[in-house]
């Protein structure tokens, strides 16, 4: 081999032995320090996970990890650019090979020039040469494992342990919302129930109905307890809200078309009662009147003249004409107005930015934008009016149509007008159940709000006032003063003797003192729901005594049993005499329903004409409400 | 044949001589091979040894046969405390030639001789040391207005007793300086005891034989200085130099609590020079760390000088150096 093919050689192997000297060290000093940003990692995880740091603390401990980070980047940069003896391969070499330094002086003496070398020198270059094949730097340089891997790999697999830790935060959870269903008494029950069985029996319109049906349905959903205060109010809401909204706007549509109608009917003197009536919105009356005409106009004596008969014509052909011509007036304006907005918005754009738009522009754009807002109100009630007119309008162009060719045919028109008029009525009609409807809704409402305030305490009195009302005894325990009828133990208190009880009977209420001192022999009256029972003690009796008589006589005479009964007059006792008599027994009975439907006439009247607050309102109502008859 | 074969050559003769005066000494010397190499490496690298060790270890013998082998003058000088310089050195004597003049004639002492055993020289007074020191450095004694150079080569060889202190006068550190190697001859082992006993207690008488001729011995000790060193080893052996200074880069804890003073640059000198040696006993062509620290202890030793508390603390020097050995990687990082 060449002398320089061989110390090529060597000092390829040589610098091969450096790099993994190097690398070997590097490696040595990463596990040397690793342990330090390592250790500092798990002794950070273990205080978040063990002490549950929150995230300030956390940040701080971590920030603080920046100095064994930085103490092991600094000792691996040491490790890894440190200057090392250019012999650090060679040596090794030597030492592992034992050679004696063969190698690293034959690389030596290789530096120094030829001229220079000594034969001794060269003897030594060629001895290390000599060498070259047989060296290992792999097994002379071994990269092995660094003593501290162990303790490296335990902190490596104690933090992702640590890490994986679940750590167990104990937060405190809101308590889940408690379903608080919206409790009404049941005789409010009754009493909604009432009124929509009354509605819904009143009423023929299908949109009335639905409106009812869903009235009933909640209603129902409130008596089952499936509702709370929320959704209770929510579904109110809605239920007025899709009343309020279409009755509000089918009103004034029709308002509206029959004000046209009347404004160009009037122009005709035939027409004028009709015209007269439809502007005042008596739906009857224009009715009424467009049948006249048509008679008038089928009889031909006294028929009106042609002036008069084309005068007709051409009211009853504008009056077709005025709803669909008013329409077109709305778009034909909201179209004007539309093309203004545009060249305005133009002029706007078209302006020197810096210069500003002028104030009086501004103002126009939105005055502009107000009327297009309202223009689109008015065209849809337009819209609304011309559909709810459209059979009206229809009639009435064919009446004008066949005025002049065929009265009687134009007659017959006129009647189908009527009878559209008839139709408009009766939807008008609806209109009003569902405001009644809508009355209730508020009602409900404000009862469900002023029961809100009362709590629970205002719902149990509800509760035993409704059982009173209804004229329970409370489950047939016989309390006292709820008990009717003769022998009562106590005296003092009146109750009224009721004579009579045979079969087809009638029974005559007659309040009498009844003794305090009585024996207490209450007997069951049957007329009463849980009073079948004899009570004891210190009760009243509520029934009528058998031996109230006393001991049959055995007279040795011939006698006949006989049942004197009063017919019904319907007069019965004076209205205090039953109110009384209520007050006692609960709202039953006929005789109460009457002397209640008097009061609450009057009452209703008073709260219509007079200025009365709406809190007050509702008192007066609900105490109405409360009292009223019951079943 | 290139000048590289030829050295090649040279190198085996060296090896080869060496081997015959190697197993001419220990016919008559057993065991002791580090404390002969010693003494050749000295002898070889044109210097002296201070031979440390109890009585009756054969240290005498040693130098005896060495001379024998050798084929060298030698002479022994027995130090007494009223040994005088002129003891060894010689002196001027009055002499009347054959007409009947008088001259003054210079007397050569022993120290004139190629060998020179300085049998217990620290039993002399430093005034005799000094001046068998000074004959050691400079290979020349001069007297009066003439200088007398002392005949290659010149090789001295000094014991000294360690145990018995009374009565003798340790050798200065400067004139310790003046000594290559420092050895120190083991107690022989029982199986060299067997070998000892069994050549001295007989009849038989071993006589040694002439292996090397001045002329050889000169080329040899040439040969020695012209080994190559490497510029590592030669860096390695200056940083053990310094290593023995508690002032040092690469001081080990020991040396900063126990030296006082390390070893000066003879030290490196002696160590370089014994590993030449080492490297062509070896057959190879240049010295070695490996040689450096082969030669350290024996080099080193007596140049290392340690501290109250290291004396009190009864550190010796040779584990001074061998932590330094020890702690000191063969590059520096």
């Amino acid at each position: 081999m060449a002398s320089s093919d061989g110390i090529a050689l060597l000092r390829r192997a040589a610098r091969r032995a450096g790099r993994r000297a190097r690398a070997s060290a590097v490696l040595s000093r990463i596990t040397l320090l690793l342990p330090l940003p390592l250790g500092y990692a798990v002794l950070v995880l273990t205080l978040v996970k063990a002490l549950r740091l929150d995230t300030a603390s956390q940040l701080g401990w971590w920030l603080l990890g920046v100095v064994p980070l930085l103490v092991f980047l600094a000792g691996v940069s040491r490790a890894l650019f440190t200057r090392r003896s250019s012999w650090l391969g060679s040596i090794a070499l030597d030492q592992f090979h034992g050679f004696h330094d063969r190698v690293t002086s034959a690389l030596s003496f290789s530096q120094v020039p030829v001229a220079e070398r000594t034969p001794l020198m060269q003897a030594a270059i060629e001895d290390g040469v000599a060498l070259a094949g047989s060296l290992d730097p792999r097994r002379a340089v071994p990269i092995g494992l660094p003593r501290e891997l162990g303790v490296v790999l335990a902190l490596l697999l104690g933090l992702c342990a640590l890490s994986l830790l679940e750590v167990r935060s104990f937060r405190q959870l809101p308590p889940p919302p408690s379903f608080e269903p919206m409790v009404m008494s049941a005789d409010d029950i009754d009493l909604f129930r009432d009124v929509a069985k009354e509605l819904q029996a009143k009423n023929d319109d299908p949109n009335a109905l639905i409106a009812v049906r869903r009235f009933n349905q909640l209603v129902e959903d409130i008596a089952e307890h499936r509702l709370d205060r929320h959704e209770v109010f929510q579904r109110m809401g809605e239920l007025e809200r899709d009343l309020k909204d279409n009755l509000e706007l089918d009103r004034d549509a029709r308002d509206d078309g029959l004000k046209g109608l009347a404004r160009e009917l009037e122009k005709s003197g035939l027409s004028k009662a009709a015209a007269s009536a439809l502007d005042e919105k008596r739906l009857a009356d224009a009715e009424k009147a467009l049948r006249e005409l048509a008679e008038k106009l089928k009889k031909k004596e006294g028929r009106p003249s042609v002036a008069e008969l084309d005068k007709l014509r051409q009211a009853l052909e504008k009056a077709s004409r005025s709803n669909e011509e008013r329409a077109k007036n709305i778009d034909q304006r909201r179209r004007e107005l539309e093309e203004e907005q545009k060249s305005l918005l133009k002029k706007k754009k078209s302006d020197q930015p810096d210069a500003g738009t002028s104030p009086d522009l501004d103002k126009k754009l939105a005055d502009n934008e107000r009327r297009l807002e309202h223009l689109d109100r008015e065209k849809n009630r337009a819209e609304r009016s011309q559909k709810q007119m459209s059979e009206l309008d229809k009639q009435l162009a064919q009446a004008a149509r066949d005025l002049m060719r065929d009265a009687g045919q134009s007659a017959q028109d006129l009647a189908q007008g009527a009878q559209d008029i008839n139709r408009m009525a009766k939807q008008e009609t609806s209109e009003e159940q569902k405001q009644e409807l809508l009355k209730k809704l508020q009602e409900m409402r404000e009862l469900m709000r002023q029961q809100g305030k009362g709590g629970k305490d205002q719902m149990q009195r509800l509760q035993k006032f409704g059982q009173r009302a209804r004229g329970e005894s409370g489950a047939g325990q016989g309390q006292p003063g709820e008990g009717q009828g003769e022998g009562q133990k106590d005296g003092k208190k009146e109750g009224p003797l009721r004579l009579g009880g045979g079969p087809g009977s009638v029974s005559i209420e007659i309040p009498v003192p009844v003794s305090q001192s009585g024996d207490g022999q209450g007997q069951p009256s049957g007329d009463k729901p849980g009073s079948s029972e004899p009570s004891a003690g210190a009760n009243y009796g509520n029934g009528h005594d058998s031996n109230l008589a006393g001991k049959a006589t055995e007279l040795k005479v011939k006698t006949t049993d006989v049942t004197a009964a009063g017919a019904d007059t319907g007069q019965g006792a004076a209205s205090s005499q039953v109110i009384f008599g209520a007050a006692e027994r609960g709202f039953v009975g006929r005789g109460y329903k009457q002397v209640f439907t008097d009061y609450q006439t009057v009452a209703e009247r008073a709260l219509s004409r007079d200025e009365i607050p709406s809190g007050y309102r509702f008192y007066v109502r609900r105490y109405f409400q409360l009292i009223r008859p019951r079943e | 044949m290139t000048e590289a074969e030829q050295a090649r050559e040279e190198v085996a003769e060296f090896q080869k001589r060496i081997g015959a005066l190697r197993e001419e000494i220990g016919r008559v010397i057993v065991g002791n091979r580090d404390v002969i190499d010693g003494v050749l490496s000295c002898m070889l690298g044109s210097s002296h040894a201070l031979l440390e060790g109890v009585p009756g270890l054969g240290k005498t013998m040693l130098v005896r046969t060495l001379a024998g082998v050798l084929g060298l003058d030698f002479s022994r000088i027995q130090f007494t405390p009223d040994l005088m310089p002129a003891d060894i050195i010689g002196t001027v004597v009055l002499e009347e030639g054959a007409g009947g003049a008088r001259q003054l004639e210079f007397r050569r002492g022993p120290i004139f001789a190629n060998i020179v055993l300085a049998d217990e020289v620290n039993r002399a007074t430093p005034k005799t040391q000094s001046a068998l020191l000074e004959a050691m450095q400079e290979h020349r004694v001069t007297v009066g207005r003439t200088t007398h150079v002392i005949e290659e080569p010149y090789f001295v060889l000094a014991t000294q007793n360690p145990l018995e202190m009374e009565g003798t006068y340790p050798l200065p550190e400067a004139q310790l300086d003046r000594f290559f190697y420092k050895l120190q001859v083991p107690f022989p082992s029982r199986d060299e005891l067997h070998a000892i006993i069994d050549r001295t207690t007989t009849a038989q008488h071993v006589e040694v034989k002439r292996v090397l001729t001045r002329q050889q011995i000169l080329e040899m000790q040439a040969l020695v200085r012209r080994v190559p060193v490497a510029r590592h080893v030669q860096d390695y052996a200056i940083r053990v130099l310094m290593a023995t200074h508690p002032s040092g880069e690469e001081a080990p804890e020991l040396v900063k609590r126990f030296v006082r003073t390390g070893a000066s640059p003879r030290g490196a000198q002696a160590m370089l020079l014994g590993a030449k040696v080492r490297a062509l006993f070896d057959g190879r062509f240049a010295a070695s760390i490996d040689d450096v620290k082969a030669t350290a202890l024996a080099a080193l030793r007596h140049r290392v000088l340690l501290s109250f508390e290291g004396e009190a603390e009864g550190v010796a020097a040779d584990r001074v150096i061998d932590e330094i050995l020890k702690k000191l990687p063969g590059s520096k990082e």
